[in-house]
């Protein structure tokens, strides 16, 4: 009985120590991907290509043909937009953002880059670039209208330092910048191509006169993008995207680890659950007489059931407390373990979330398996018919 | 009136080709304050009469009441109250729960019928073990007793919730004979003291001479 609490408690803390984990890497990707991409971005506007075609020659009767949808590039009128969107409840705030192609030049060496034309004071409310500056600063960003922020990976890949000046090139002649801040996403991609300049200064190094590529959206609950991108799609003929479309993916990706880990260590539960099964099922054989003995005095069936029932109840009671305990105590070693990640995100250590669902589940878990595993040698005990027994302890 | 009344009690035993008819229709009538005696060759039937008798198996045919009320329609857990509350037993093996004190073993019986608060039956059970002569021992595992304690301890146990009727299988069986005397003469003393009923089941004739009334069975049924 003791291995099988030993199971109980160790399955119970695995459990919630996996997901903690799992979930912790989730919501820090989820984090990361908001503070760089934003939780809705309005993009391409759409046209719909429906026509109408007369029934027959000279008829007046038209009918409606479906042609699909057609995407016109970025966003015309931002500030327009931008006032729709204001109006909309949940909208916290929104940004223009230009993005293009430019190749940037620098201590003799050219390297394929990606600005983003920002409006620095709107920017920082719907991203978390103040908090991705890794060297130097936004002030000096903000007081430069040539002033860049250049992506860690590129500033490193180009020995690069802050104050340096850089050459970006589009299509035309080559427009000098001067770095005022490096920054750090955590996610590869980003931080070996992007750099942020001035949405004036984009403009003509883009040959973005008007409009913007697309506008960045930041919502107080993250949750209701989905809904909330619909409501904007339809409010300003602009595709929007939610992040939960977006990231899709990578979510299904966390979504499928976390319940194969939880599979996996139900596992243990579940052979505890059977190791249990079969003590109780040795303990009724064991205590046939003690049954039959009980049961003639006068205890009922569902009397002799709830014993061993309850037997398994106060295993399951101390293996979940305990397994809470343990599970507390892995889950912040776990977050206290060293360990550097870059990729998707930046991390210098695990990254837990400490989620009371996670413990319930795992207690959830627990009782089905153990109430099961208790519930067949309670029955079969209950089952003894005392007179069978007695008359086969006499000599 | 009587306590027990049987009538053309019928049982079979075993499946298939080896299903024996163990009683062939028996009757008796137990009257409280006696003490009766089951005597017979192994194999006569006297257990499975005392197992029917006692509520602890179901007859093939033939009905049974017990302080009056009719048995055979009654559902397991009905019988089962009525096991507790009329009928003590008292076994060839005692049967004590070990991990248990005497006194706590003496108590199970009153803790099920649930009429008496925890310190009256601590009270009642002390009690019941002074009877038996276990007063010093009351406090003791059912394992830290000899032979002849732990089936004094069933017999105080038997008598927890004042049946009407005691019924014992071979309750000497497993002693030797001054301690088979000694809990002989408890039973019947308390039988004839207490105006409850007695049956028991012996191989000892000279212990079941010593009872008031004597069955005899021979493959299934009384003698006459």
């Amino acid at each position: 009985m003791l291995m099988s609490l030993a199971g109980i408690v160790f399955g119970v803390a695995f459990f919630v120590v996996t997901q903690a984990q799992t979930a912790g890497f989730q919501s820090h990707f989820i984090k990361t991907i908001l503070g760089v991409n934003g939780m809705l971005r309005i993009e391409d506007r759409i046209q719909s290509t429906r026509r109408t075609l007369p029934a027959a020659p000279d008829s007046t009767f038209a009918v409606n043909i479906e042609g699909g949808v057609r995407y016109i590039p970025g966003v015309e009128y931002p500030s327009a937009i931008q006032e729709a969107v204001a109006q909309v409840p949940g909208v916290t705030a929104s940004s223009p953002v230009i993005r293009g192609n430019a190749v940037l030049l620098a201590n003799f060496r050219e390297y394929d880059s990606k600005p983003y034309g920002i409006d620095l004071a709107s920017f920082v409310a719907v991203s978390d670039l103040e908090t991705q500056v890794v060297d130097g600063s936004l002030k000096a960003f903000a007081d430069n209208p040539y002033g860049v922020i250049v992506g860690l990976r590129i500033a490193r890949r180009l020995g690069l330092a802050v104050g340096d000046s850089i050459l970006l090139q589009n299509s035309g002649a080559p427009t000098r910048f001067r770095i005022a801040a490096f920054f750090e996403t955590g996610i590869d991609q980003v931080d070996r191509e992007r750099v942020y300049v001035h949405l004036a200064a984009s403009r003509s190094l883009l040959n973005r006169p008007v409009g913007a590529s697309f506008i960045q959206i930041a919502l107080a609950d993250p949750a209701r993008a989905p809904e909330l991108a619909d409501r904007i799609q339809q409010l300003t003929g602009h595709g929007t995207m939610a992040w939960q479309e977006r990231e899709k993916t990578w979510l299904q990706v966390f979504s499928v680890l976390r319940i194969s880990s939880a599979l996996t260590i139900s596992t243990i539960i579940l052979i505890s659950g059977l190791g249990m099964f079969n003590t109780l099922v040795m303990i009724v054989v064991d205590k046939t007489r003690e049954i039959a003995i009980l049961r003639s005095m006068g205890y009922t069936r569902s009397d002799i059931g709830v014993i061993f029932m309850l037997q398994g109840g106060i295993i399951l009671v101390i293996g979940i407390l305990l397994g809470w305990v343990l599970a507390a105590a892995g889950t912040y070693s776990l977050s206290r373990i060293p360990i550097r990640i870059r990729g998707i995100f930046a991390s210098d250590h695990f990254i837990v979330t400490w989620d009371v669902a996670h413990y319930l589940w795992a207690a959830l878990i627990a009782a089905f398996v153990v109430l099961i595993a208790s519930y067949l040698p309670a029955r079969r005990a209950a089952r003894l018919e005392p007179g069978d027994v007695i008359r086969g302890s006499s000599t | 009136m009587p306590v027990l009344v049987a009538h053309q009690l019928e049982r079979s035993l075993g499946t298939g080709d080896s299903r024996v008819k163990a009683l062939r229709g028996v009757s008796l009538s137990i009257e409280p304050g006696r003490t009766y005696a089951i005597a017979g060759h192994s194999g006569s039937g006297k257990s499975t009469l005392l197992y029917l008798l006692g509520l602890l198996d179901l007859p093939d045919a033939g009905t049974l009441s017990i302080q009056g009320s009719a048995t055979h329609d009654l559902d397991d857990a009905a019988r089962t109250a009525l096991r507790n509350e009329h009928m003590g037993f008292v076994f060839q093996f005692h049967f004590l729960l070990k991990e248990f004190t005497a006194l706590e073993n003496v108590m199970l019986p009153m803790r099920k019928l649930g009429r008496l608060n925890v310190d009256s039956m601590r009270d009642k059970a002390a009690g019941l073990l002074a009877a038996v002569g276990l007063a010093d021992k009351a406090a003791r595992l059912g394992n830290q007793l000899s032979g002849g304690e732990q089936q004094r301890v069933a017999i105080a146990r038997a008598l927890a919730n004042d049946p009407a009727l005691i019924l014992a299988d071979e309750p000497t069986g497993n002693l030797d004979q001054a301690n088979a005397d000694r809990v002989f003469s408890l039973l019947q003393e308390i039988a004839h003291t207490r105006g409850q009923a007695l049956l028991m089941v012996s191989h000892n004739p000279e212990l079941a001479k010593r009872c008031d009334q004597v069955f005899h069975m021979k493959d299934g049924l009384l003698l006459p």
